[in-house]
């Protein structure tokens, strides 16, 4: 408990530092790209490799070059169990909350929704900042929190994403714990559909708990227990990220043959590009 | 902030007055396909209406030929000349559908091009920041020179369309060979959810 109620100053000293390293004139210097722990996380883009490290042309004949088009896969010795939990959570997004998503869109104007959405993202900045930190890269801790100084004062405590206006800072890349496993060099580990939360790794569970840690919006039920006086920020967080994470499944899974597949599949690939950024 | 941001400023807007000017083959093709079907998007009332108007504009510009080949894989060679042209006519269906289904009127997207990569003779990827509905997607696109240039890919924040259909088409290749495949593109296309 204790150790929780610190956190708040924690970031405030390691905010203090990337924001002063960020302002130095000397850029921070970048480390080495880490190469991706996946086996087989890199989509292939046109040519394939020999052994001998060697590039071989692309064939003339169209079936020769679809052999090197391969993805980003996980292992996943738990599919009999995890299609069950999947569909489960299919279910309950169908019948649950989607509706509850819907209700919120259709109550709620779509310029105080995003803004609500904007708030609570830049709320995160703990879970950003502590990451990139993390990984080594202060030259983005730095630009994180520039970030978070212009939404939080300029854009009206988060509410307008005033940092859109700059594209360095619009672009910068997000980060989350399990992302810096991913650079530590941590394996995936195998897929698990949780229930509720949807498709993760072994890796990206603990990732996720370091996530959910580290966003104020959690603090006060980390701190108080839930109580229900004050259970009301969280669940306005479940709320209004409804409808954007329901957009996400249907965007994996609509259209698809099975949508098992194209959900793993896509998470798959998701997290593998971001372990590169 | 805006002290630190406001010299670099006129520099970008040379850089993109540079990349603009020196745009290539492939990028001109993939601007002049954003901007014909953010033309159409903007005609149409609906989901509906757009995947019927979108259909020759999409077909114009992507290669639904080798997206269909890339996407079912190495089992391809095993599909008779007429499966492979079912398969390839459920395929177009089924991306014109997810095209258009992930569109709402009236929202239009901001499209900001990066500069190209050439992974390989004859291929480009293009990659963009698309801002749309107030998120931003990191989305590149794959060319091919066959038959001019050619879409052949999508990846949406790493998630490519095809390898994504590639794991599917492999799965019922497994349980029935092209038969399977078919059979399972004709539900898909079928289902109306």
């Amino acid at each position: 408990m204790k150790s929780i109620l610190q956190l708040p100053v924690l970031l405030l000293a390691l905010a203090t530092a990337a924001f002063l390293s960020s302002c130095a004139s000397k850029p921070a210097p970048k480390p080495a790209p880490t190469p991706s722990t996946e086996p087989a996380s890199a989509p292939a883009t046109g040519r394939a490799k020999k052994a001998d490290g060697k590039s071989v042309r692309p064939s003339k004949n169209p079936v020769d070059d679809i052999d090197t088009y391969s993805a980003a896969t996980i292992n996943d010795p738990l599919e009999p169990l995890n299609r069950v939990t999947f569909e489960f959570n299919h279910q309950l997004y169908t019948l649950v909350f989607r509706p509850v998503s819907k209700t919120y869109e259709f109550i709620v104007p779509k310029p105080v929704r995003t803004g609500v959405h904007n708030a609570f993202e830049n709320a995160k900045y703990p879970v950003r900042l502590v990451n990139h930190s993390l990984q080594g890269r202060f030259d983005r801790a730095g630009k994180e929190t520039q970030k978070f100084f212009v939404n939080t004062f300029v854009g009206v405590g988060g509410f307008v994403k005033h940092s859109d206006r700059y594209p360095e800072l619009a672009d910068l890349p997000s980060a989350d714990t399990g992302q810096t496993f991913a650079k530590w060099g941590v394996g995936q580990g195998p897929y698990i559909v949780l229930p509720v939360l949807g498709p993760n790794s072994v890796r990206d569970t603990v990732g996720y708990a370091g996530d959910y840690a580290l966003n104020p919006v959690n603090w006060v039920t980390l701190v108080f227990g839930g109580a229900t006086w004050i259970i009301a920020i969280p669940s306005t967080n479940s709320v209004r990220s409804l409808p954007v994470q329901l957009g996400v499944y249907d965007a994996a899974t609509k259209d698809s043959l099975d949508r098992y597949l194209a959900a793993r599949t896509a998470w798959a690939q998701n997290r593998a590009e971001v372990a590169k950024r | 902030m805006k002290v630190r941001l406001l010299p670099i400023l006129p520099l970008l807007a040379l850089c993109v007055v540079t990349a603009r000017g020196a745009a290539s083959e492939p990028e001109k093709r993939l601007e002049s396909a954003v901007n014909e079907v953010i033309a159409v998007a903007d005609r149409s009332s609906g989901p509906a209406a757009l995947a019927k108007g979108i259909r020759p504009v999409l077909q114009k510009y992507l290669s639904f030929d080798a997206m269909t080949r890339r996407a079912i894989g190495p089992g391809w060679k095993q599909f008779s000349p007429e499966q492979q042209k079912q398969a390839t006519q459920l395929f177009t269906t089924l991306i014109i559908r997810t095209y258009s289904g992930k569109y709402t009127p009236g929202e239009r997207p901001a499209v900001d091009f990066k500069p190209a990569s050439t992974p390989a003779p004859g291929r480009v990827e293009i990659p963009t920041t698309i801002l749309y509905q107030g998120s931003r997607y990191a989305v590149s696109y794959r060319l091919e020179e066959a038959d001019g240039w050619r879409i052949t890919d999508v990846v949406i924040e790493g998630v490519s369309l095809i390898a994504n259909y590639r794991t599917q088409f492999d799965a019922e290749f497994k349980k029935g060979g092209p038969t399977a495949v078919i059979n399972a593109l004709t539900q898909s296309v079928g289902t109306t959810e």
